[in-house]
C-alpha cells in the first residue's frame, strides 16, 4: 500500500467532470476550487459525504416502514376491493405458485432496498469507527449497491404499468396505493445516498492507520 | 469530518493554511426530517384511526375470511375481520374484528351485525355483489344501549330502518301467515313500508309483527287505522257469490300487509311509534269487526237448515246486520223432538237511527250499550220482529237469516236461554206453503172415504137389483106377450083389462127406475159429487208427493207444530 500514492497525498485533485489532474491549492475560508479547464467544482473528497449519506440513509430507513406496511396496489375486481402490501403480494404469488415472480418481486422490492440500507449503514459505521476491516470487500459492496440500486425501481414500474393497463372500470381496476410513493422515495433516496457516499473514505482510514 | 480533519500538508507547499470547518448543519438533513415527519404523521394517523376490537358470535362463519372480510355499514367500510375461531362449546363461531375509529361511537348494545351473502327472498335479490367479492358483515349502527365490545350476530339480515324517517308499528295476529321479514306494506296499493321483525308472544299466544312505515305515509296511521293481511288471493264463496280480493302480484306471491281507514270512520289522532294494532285476516274483516258493540241471540228453527253455515249473514231487509256464529241440533229425548239452535251475532251499531244513536251517546265503547240494545231488541220483537231462513243463493243453496217485521205474527213470550236472548222465528215462506198443503191433506184425511165407498157400493147394488128386476120384468113381458099371442083371441076379450093393469104396473115400475137412475136422481148427484171430490183428492195427493219428494224429512218431523 505504501507504494501507492493517492492524489491527495500528492497534493493534487482530479476534476470529476473532465478528469484533469490539478494541483490542489490551499483554500481560504469560503473559497472553492474550480477546474481550470472545464470550470467544474473540484474537491479532493465529496464534501459532507458522510453526513449527507447518513441523512439520506436515515430518511430512507424511515420511509421504508410505510413503504412496506401500507398497500402498494389497490385491486378492485367486481366490487371486491383488495389492498395489497408488497409482502402480501409476494405471499399471494407464492400461494398461487408463481415462485419466479415472487422471487423477482422479493429481491427487487424487499431484499435490494434493505440490503442497500444495511450496506450503506455498515460502510458509514465502519468509517465512523475507522475500521480497517477488508477495505476491498467493502468497496465491492459499495459498488454492488450502486449497480443494483436502480433495479428496485422495477416494482414501481410494475405498479405504474399495471395501473395504466388495468382500467376496466367495475370489472377490474388497479390503483397505486400510498406505499408506492414511499417506496419510490426509498429507492431514489438510497440511490442518492449511494452517490453521496465517497468510497475513497474507506481507503483514507487505511492510509491514516498506515501513517 | 474527514474534510475538516484533512491534512493538507504536502512536500511542495510550505505555508499551512487553516481551513475552517464548514457549516455544521447540512441542508441534506431536511430529507430525513421530512421523512421523519411523514413517518410520524403516518404513525399518528394509524394510531388515532385504530378503533375498538370487537367480537361477534355467529352460528356459522360461512363466507367469512380472517383478514379479508370487511364490516360495512351502509356500504361504508367500518372494520375488518382479524380472526375467526370456534366458541367453547363448538356451537358457533366467534369473529374478532378491528373497527375503525369512527365506529367507536356506535359500539353499543343495539348495534346489529349480520353476514351479507347473496340472498333471494322476499321479493328482492340482494347481495349479488357478494357472489364475486365474498361475504361481508353488515352493520346497523345504533347509539342506543350500553357500550359493549361483545355482540351477537343476526342470522338473517334485518331491515335497516335506523335513521330513515318513518315509524314502527306492532301488529298482533293469530298466525304469521305468509308474512316474512321484508314483506311489503301497502297503502292503497302503494308500497309504503315493510315487515322488519316478527316474534311469538308467549303470553298472548299470538304473533307480533313489527312493520316500518316510511315517511310521509306513517302519518296515515291513525289510532283507528286497520291493518289486514293482504297476502295471497282471498277467494270466497258465499251468499253474495264469488269474491276475489288481492293487493298486488308481489303480495299474492310473497304475502304482505295493507292498511286503510274504514270508510265510515273519521281519521283519529296520529298513531305513535310502536303502537300495537290488530292484524285482520282480510280486507272484509276490517269493515265487519269494527263494530265495538256486538250482541248475540239464539234462534230455534224447526226446519231443514242445510246450507246455513257459520258466517252466513243476518240481514234485515237486505242490509247485513251480523252473522251466524254457530248452528247446532238440539234433541229433547223426553218428547223426542229436535230443533236447530242458531246462534247469531248482530252489531247494533249497523242500525243507524234505531240503536246507534243511543250507543254513540254512551261513548262508542263496549260499556253500557248492551243493556240498551237488549231492551231495544225486546221492543222490536214486541213489534213483530221475526227471523226467517231464506235462500240467499239459488246456485249454491246457501241460506241466510232474514229479520223482518210481521205485525200480524202471533205475540211471543220474550225469553232468555243460556244467557242469550231468543229471537222468535217464523217458518220460511215455502215452509208456510207446505204447511197449507199439509192442512188440506189433513182435511182430506178427515173425509169419510170408507163410508162414501160403502154408500156408493150400496147404490150400485141397488141399481143392479133394479136392473135385474127390470130384466125379469121384460122376461115377464115376453112371456106375457107369448101368452098373449097364444091366447090372443081368448085373452083379447078376457085378459085385456088384466093386460091393461099389467101395463100400468110396468109403467109404474119404469117410473120408479127412472126415479132412481135419472139425471135428477139423488144417486146420480151423489156419484158425481164423489167423482169430483176424488179428482181433487188426487190433485192434492200429487202436490203432497211432490213436496215429500223434495223434503223427505217432513215425513219424520211433520208439521204439527204449526199453529
Amino acid at each position: 500500500m505504501a507504494e501507492m500514492a493517492t492524489a491527495r497525498q500528492l497534493g493534487m485533485a482530479v476534476c470529476h467532470d473532465c478528469h484533469i489532474l490539478v494541483d490542489w491549492p490551499v483554500l481560504a475560508a469560503g473559497e472553492r476550487a474550480h477546474c481550470p479547464r472545464c470550470g467544474a467544482h473540484i474537491h479532493q473528497r465529496k464534501p459532507n459525504s458522510i453526513r449527507r449519506t447518513w441523512a439520506l440513509v436515515v430518511a430512507s430507513c424511515i420511509l421504508y416502514v410505510p413503504a412496506n406496511l401500507l398497500p402498494i396496489t389497490i385491486t378492485s375486481s367486481l366490487g371486491d376491493v383488495q389492498a395489497d402490501t408488497i409482502i402480501s403480494g409476494i405471499i399471494y404469488f407464492i400461494k398461487s405458485g408463481s415462485f419466479l415472480i415472487a422471487m423477482v418481486i422479493f429481491v427487487a422490492s424487499v431484499l435490494v432496498p434493505l440490503m442497500k440500507l444495511l450496506i450503506l449503514s455498515g460502510l458509514l459505521l465502519s468509517i465512523r469507527f475507522k475500521s480497517a476491516w477488508r477495505p476491498k470487500e467493502r468497496t465491492r459492496l459499495y459498488r454492488l449497491t450502486e449497480v443494483v440500486g436502480r433495479w428496485s425501481m422495477v416494482d414501481i414500474y410494475v405498479v405504474t404499468i399495471l395501473v395504466a393497463l388495468v382500467k376496466l372500470g367495475a370489472l377490474a381496476n388497479i390503483d397505486a396505493g400510498p406505499a408506492a410513493g414511499y417506496f419510490a422515495a426509498v429507492v431514489v433516496i438510497t440511490m442518492f445516498a449511494a452517490r453521496s457516499f465517497d468510497p475513497r473514505l474507506i481507503w483514507d482510514t487505511i492510509e491514516e492507520k498506515h501513517d | 469530518m474527514t474534510d475538516e480533519k484533512s491534512d493538507t500538508r504536502s512536500a511542495e507547499s510550505a505555508p499551512r493554511a487553516e481551513i475552517r470547518s464548514g457549516r455544521s448543519f447540512s441542508v441534506v438533513w431536511v430529507v430525513p426530517i421530512v421523512a421523519l415527519l411523514i413517518g410520524g404523521w403516518l404513525t399518528f394517523k394509524a394510531l388515532s384511526e385504530q378503533g375498538p376490537v370487537i367480537t361477534i358470535t355467529f352460528e356459522t362463519a360461512e363466507g367469512l375470511e380472517a383478514g379479508k372480510t370487511k364490516l360495512k355499514s351502509k356500504d361504508v367500510e367500518v372494520g375488518l375481520v382479524t380472526r375467526i375461531e370456534m366458541n367453547e362449546d363448538l356451537s358457533g363461531v366467534i369473529v374478532t374484528a378491528e373497527m375503525n375509529k369512527a365506529a367507536e361511537s356506535f359500539m353499543r348494545e343495539k348495534t346489529q351485525f349480520w353476514v351479507v351473502r347473496a340472498r333471494v327472498a322476499a321479493g328482492e335479490v340482494s347481495g349479488l355483489g357478494t357472489l364475486f367479492s365474498g361475504a361481508y358483515i353488515g352493520c346497523n349502527p345504533s347509539k342506543d344501549g350500553k357500550d359493549t365490545r361483545q355482540f351477537k350476530g343476526l342470522e338473517k339480515p334485518p331491515v335497516i330502518t335506523a335513521g330513515i324517517p318513518g315509524n314502527h308499528f306492532v301488529l298482533k295476529s293469530a298466525t304469521l301467515g305468509s308474512l316474512d321479514i321484508g314483506s311489503p306494506v301497502y297503502y292503497r296499493g302503494i308500497k309504503v313500508g315493510q315487515v322488519v321483525e316478527y316474534n311469538f308472544d308467549e303470553r298472548a299466544e299470538a304473533v307480533n309483527v313489527r312493520v316500518f312505515i316510511h315517511a310521509p305515509y306513517h302519518e296515515k296511521i291513525r289510532q283507528n287505522t286497520r291493518f289486514w293481511n293482504a297476502g295471497g288471493v282471498d277467494f270466497k264463496l258465499d251468499t253474495t257469490g264469488v269474491t276475489i280480493d288481492t293487493q298486488s302480484l308481489v303480495s299474492v306471491l310473497l304475502g304482505g300487509v295493507a292498511f286503510d281507514l274504514p270508510d265510515y270512520l273519521e281519521p283519529a289522532e296520529q298513531a305513535k311509534e310502536n303502537q300495537t294494532f290488530r292484524l285482520y285476516a282480510n280486507r272484509e274483516d276490517i269493515e265487519q269487526r269494527s263494530y265495538t258493540v256486538q250482541h248475540y241471540f239464539l234462534m230455534y228453527f224447526d226446519q231443514n237448515v242445510r246450507g246455513l253455515s257459520s258466517g252466513a249473514p243476518v240481514e234485515i231487509r237486505g242490509i247485513r246486520l251480523g252473522e251466524v256464529i254457530d248452528v247446532k241440533l238440539e234433541v229433547n229425548f223426553d218428547d223426542v223432538t229436535a230443533r236447530v239452535a242458531v246462534l247469531a251475532r248482530i252489531e247494533p251499531e249497523r242500525i243507524d237511527t234505531i240503536i246507534k244513536d243511543q250507543v254513540a251517546e254512551n261513548g262508542d265503547q263496549q260499556s253500557a250499550p248492551t243493556q240498551e240494545a237488549m231492551e231495544n231488541l225486546t221492543q222490536l220483537i214486541g213489534k213483530g220482529l221475526r227471523a226467517q231462513l231464506k235462500s240467499g243463493n239459488l246456485l249454491t243453496g246457501q241460506l241466510y237469516v232474514d229479520l223482518d217485521f210481521f205485525p200480524d205474527a202471533p205475540p211471543v213470550k220474550i225469553t232468555q236461554l243460556r244467557g242469550y236472548q231468543v229471537m222468535p222465528t217464523l217458518p220460511a215462506p215455502f215452509e208456510q206453503l207446505a204447511q197449507r198443503v199439509n192442512n188440506i191433506l189433513k182435511q182430506v184425511e178427515k173425509m169419510p172415504l170408507a163410508e162414501i165407498g160403502q154408500d156408493l157400493h150400496k147404490a150400485v147394488n141397488t141399481l143392479q137389483t133394479a136392473l135385474e128386476a127390470a130384466e125379469r120384468m121384460s122376461n115377464d113381458v115376453g112371456q106375457v106377450a107369448g101368452e098373449v099371442s097364444q091366447m090372443t083371441d081368448v085373452v083379447k076379450q078376457e085378459v085385456l083389462p088384466g093386460l091393461k093393469t099389467a101395463l100400468d104396473d110396468f109403467q109404474s115400475t119404469m117410473n120408479s127406475i127412472e126415479q132412481t137412475l135419472g139425471p135428477d136422481s139423488a144417486m146420480n148427484h151423489t156419484a158425481r159429487n164423489m167423482m169430483s171430490e176424488m179428482a181433487a183428492t188426487i190433485r192434492t195427493m200429487r202436490s203432497l208427493i211432490d213436496y215429500v219428494e223434495r223434503n223427505p224429512q217432513s215425513v219424520i218431523f211433520g208439521k204439527e207444530k204449526e199453529q
